[in-house]
């Protein structure tokens, strides 16, 4: 080991959990509060919140505010990552201006800033399956990053399966980053790019289909090919798709992946993002979350 | 509430003209998508009940008590149809529906920005990108008293 090696201090990164993960529940058959009650039971200290779950986005009243603070406060959570969309075609014939686009992303960041979040998972327009980003992203980008650092929030575009870590897209961003210099614009790893099992006992299906289609085409990233987006990565999705009864995923080398993390000092947010079946099963659900966090407390030691 | 199928049974009834008869009907919906929509998001097909089938364009979608042409949603890129609220959807015919069992299907989808070009149709229904993977036609058996 080099000496600049040894001089790494371990990460530690905040463990949290994505409200998406209750996204067929909220709203229909639980409140947010129900949600953080939940989360709160981890042993989490941090959520993601979507823009849809804001109350009457994007302008939720005072009334709500104040409530989702004594919510924060009641189950001791820290808002980390709001999930938004920089969308692109909201009419008719070409795409929005930059100037249209850029005052979404400020509406946004506000909202973000007033909710108490630091971090953004900004869903750049994707051309593809591969989620390669619609030509001319990085002006509009570009142009938001100075009013990102004003209402303090960084914005992460997420690099999902079946993207991977080595793809060219990848190198585009991080030309953007190198060239602006930017600390408000980085990456969300969804764990799922990690994915090298097919989930066990899914219903056969298009979805099935494709998730076998995806290993078996190599479609996933190898836990060192993290290295290079680190230092540039302020929160990840926590995917998984099956904890077993050992507390074991068995979909994903989360172990392998985390322990790299760590040792090279990453302290974001890691959030928790269950997509796998039986996501409108509450029971299921909520034991599959508590098992993830048994796994997680063991391998970050809290 | 909202119940956790597309289409619900709260809001099922037939709509009445000034004398009080029977001028259309209406039913309201839900996408059970996991995130709101702008409404030129949104892209909206026929609507068939019992076989008779209504064309989009006669169709009026009603969102937070204002009523929208397709045509008129496409301009929305201001209203936000929020998660889990519901849309009612209002079709005219004369003399209602019967009192019974009706057959109700109605068409949708949206655009979304992931995974595929935003505005590409692949099965040409007009329902959007999403359509693949959400799916667009959405059916239910449902019972009318008035």
């Amino acid at each position: 080991m080099s000496e600049a090696m040894k001089e790494v201090k371990k990460g530690a990164p905040k463990r949290g959990v994505s409200v998406y993960s209750y996204s067929q529940l909220l709203g229909y058959c639980m409140t947010l509060e129900d949600c953080f009650k939940d989360i709160y039971d981890t042993g989490a200290t941090c959520f993601e919140l979507l823009t849809s779950h804001v109350e009457n986005y994007p302008n939720p009243s005072p009334a709500w505010v104040d409530k989702y603070w004594r919510l924060c406060e009641k189950y001791k959570l820290q808002p980390a990552e709001m999930g938004h969309w920089a969308e692109t075609h909201l009419h008719r014939g070409p795409r929005l201006t930059d100037d249209e686009i850029l005052e979404q992303l400020i509406r946004d960041f506000k909202l973000a800033n007033l909710l108490g979040f630091t971090t953004l998972r900004t869903k750049i327009t994707c051309i593809n399956e591969f989620c390669d980003p619609e030509p001319g992203w990085e002006k509009y980008i570009e142009r938001a990053l100075p009013y990102a650092e004003k209402y303090n929030v960084r914005m992460c575009t997420e690099v999902h399966r079946p993207t991977t870590l080595t793809m060219r897209v990848i190198d585009e961003y991080l030309e953007f980053i190198e060239r602006t210099g930017t600390k408000y614009f980085g990456f969300n790893i969804d764990f799922g790019t990690f994915q090298n099992k097919p989930i066990p006992n899914l219903p056969d299906g298009k979805f099935a289909e494709r998730d076998r289609r995806y290993i078996e085409e190599g479609y996933y990233s190898k836990p060192e090919d993290i290295l290079r987006v680190l230092p540039y990565t302020y929160a990840c999705h926590a995917k998984f798709n099956y904890m077993d009864e050992n507390f074991e995923e068995q979909t994903i080398p989360y172990k392998e992946v985390l322990d790299i993390m760590i040792n090279n000092g990453w302290s974001g947010f890691l959030l928790s993002e269950y997509e796998g079946p039986k996501r409108d099963d509450f029971s299921y659900l909520s034991d599959q979350l508590r098992r993830q966090h048994i796994m997680l407390n063991r391998i970050l030691g809290y | 509430m909202v119940e956790k199928e597309v289409i619900q049974l709260r809001g099922f009834h037939n709509t009445y003209d000034e004398n009080g008869n029977p001028d259309g009907f209406e039913f309201c919906v839900r996408t059970r998508y996991y995130k709101g929509l702008w409404l030129s998001q949104f892209r909206v097909g026929d609507v068939v009940v019992d076989g008779e089938v209504f064309p989009k364009n006669t169709v009026i979608w009603n969102f937070y008590g204002i009523d929208y042409t397709p045509e008129e949603m496409y301009d929305r890129m201001d209203i936000y149809w929020q998660v889990n609220d519901i849309a009612t959807v209002k079709i005219k015919k004369k003399g209602g529906l019967a009192q019974g069992y009706h057959d109700v299907e109605v068409n949708f989808g949206w655009v979304c920005n992931y995974n595929s070009e935003p505005e590409k149709e692949y099965d040409g229904s007009g329902l959007g990108n999403a359509v693949g993977m959400f799916g667009g036609t959405h059916k239910r058996r449902m019972l009318l008293v008035r």
